[in-house]
């Protein structure tokens, strides 16, 4: 079966590896970093929160929006779709391939995809086959939104700019050109920034905010077809208005505040993955250009961990928002 | 006083904030740890609860770093 050969083969060749060489491949690659460093050391880039254009000329002119630029996050956008279709298609592969229990990449998704199944059943009962697919949505692309900062070439490939606070440019091995350390000969035009060509995509702010206004929207719209217009009684709370004179004007105005939350529900939730993930990545920006051997492997480290949990806590909060919703009070 | 410097202070006291933050998430996990020690059996349910806590007490601490790095970035 060609399926079996695709999943089985990678796993077969690691195990010849005795135990330990891997270990002088890490110190091979520490050398080898110490003497690039001295070759080329690290700069801190120019940090800035907007996503970066490529050009200064609009893509396109809409009627009311106004002018649409292509910015670096976009591409980022682009690729993280890219690779979500290609896990979907290796794991429709795996499944069509006939095999009870599905192993290597495959068998991972299954098992996650599985375990974040039961903690939304667990959680919104019944209502857990229609919340489930907005979790697992906004887990897996968040995820992987969050896991590009780590790949090496983004942030740090890209396109070189004039700019009067950047660095001086230097020819690299011979086909392309590196910004080095230094301060320049001073005047505009010699000192270039870098616009990368992909920059991590949860760093964007309209990204998180469009995430955060589906996940809320959603809500509202799961709570009304499962409670129809009682659903509403939690804003407009206005049954005991007239049985019960002074209680039922506060649980009235503690209605009118159940609207307050559901709007900060958007800004905790944008502020909250764009803050950690860009901090994560101005964290390593500045710890590669301080200690550039070997110490931003362990901030790489924490930035996978953060990354997780932040996708994680991302979908279990609309997931926990949306089985609220379905139930009365 | 120069205005870079101005900014600079701003940012480093709009990170004041993160006390509560830190405070926030310690209480948390004490509480969790205690929880996990008296009953082992339920540590699956607080470790859940325990990360979404901490989410939440984060996010207080995560706005005033957004505070900060708008003041160092974009203003």
């Amino acid at each position: 079966m060609v399926a079996d050969n695709t999943l089985a083969t990678p796993e077969k060749p690691k195990k010849k590896w005795r135990y330990g060489v891997n270990r002088w491949f890490v110190l091979l690659f520490i050398i080898l970093g110490v003497f690039a460093n001295r070759a080329f050391s690290p700069i801190l880039p120019h940090i800035q929160l907007p996503a970066e254009r490529y050009s200064h000329t609009p893509l396109l002119t809409l009627p009311v929006i106004g002018d649409f630029y292509w910015t670096n996050t976009l591409t980022a956008a682009v690729l993280v779709d890219l690779i979500l279709l290609i896990i979907a298609l290796v794991v429709r592969k795996a499944l069509n391939s006939g095999k009870q229990v599905l192993e290597g990449f495959a068998g991972a998704v299954e098992a996650f995809l599985e375990m974040i199944y039961n903690l939304t059943e667990s959680t919104a009962g019944h209502h857990a086959k229609k919340i489930f697919p907005y979790f697992a949505t906004i887990t897996l692309m968040v995820l992987v939104a969050n896991w590009m900062e780590l790949i090496p070439g983004v942030d740090s490939i890209g396109i070189l700019e004039p700019s009067s606070h950047g660095y001086p440019v230097e020819s690299f091995l011979g086909f392309a050109e590196t910004l080095v350390k230094g301060e320049g000969a001073g005047h505009e035009g010699s000192t270039y920034t870098l616009i990368p060509y992909v920059r991590t995509l949860s760093t964007d702010l309209n990204f998180t905010v469009g995430l955060a206004l589906i996940s809320v929207f959603m809500t509202q719209v799961i709570g009304l077809q499962a409670r129809g217009v009682n659903y509403l009684s939690k804003f407009f709370n206005v049954k005991g208005l007239f049985s019960k004179p002074i209680f039922g004007v506060i649980d009235f105005g503690v209605g009118l505040l159940e609207i307050v939350s559901e709007v900060s529900k958007i800004l905790s939730f944008s502020f909250r993955l764009l803050g950690n993930i860009f901090a994560g990545t101005v964290l390593l920006f500045v710890i590669g250009s301080l200690v550039p051997v070997f110490a931003q492997s362990m901030f790489l480290m924490l930035e996978f961990f953060v990354g997780l949990i932040q996708a994680v806590v991302f979908g279990m909060l609309t997931m926990m928002f949306m089985a609220q919703a379905t139930h009365g009070h | 006083m120069d205005k870079e410097a101005a900014r600079l202070i701003g940012a480093g006291i709009a990170m004041i904030g993160a006390i509560g933050g830190g405070l926030g998430i310690g209480v948390l996990v004490s509480g969790a740890v205690q929880g996990i020690a008296r009953n082992p059996e339920a540590s699956g349910d607080i470790q859940t609860n325990m990360i979404l806590g901490i989410a939440f007490a984060e996010a207080v601490a995560i706005y005033c770093l957004v505070v900060a790095l708008l003041i160092l970035f974009v203003i």
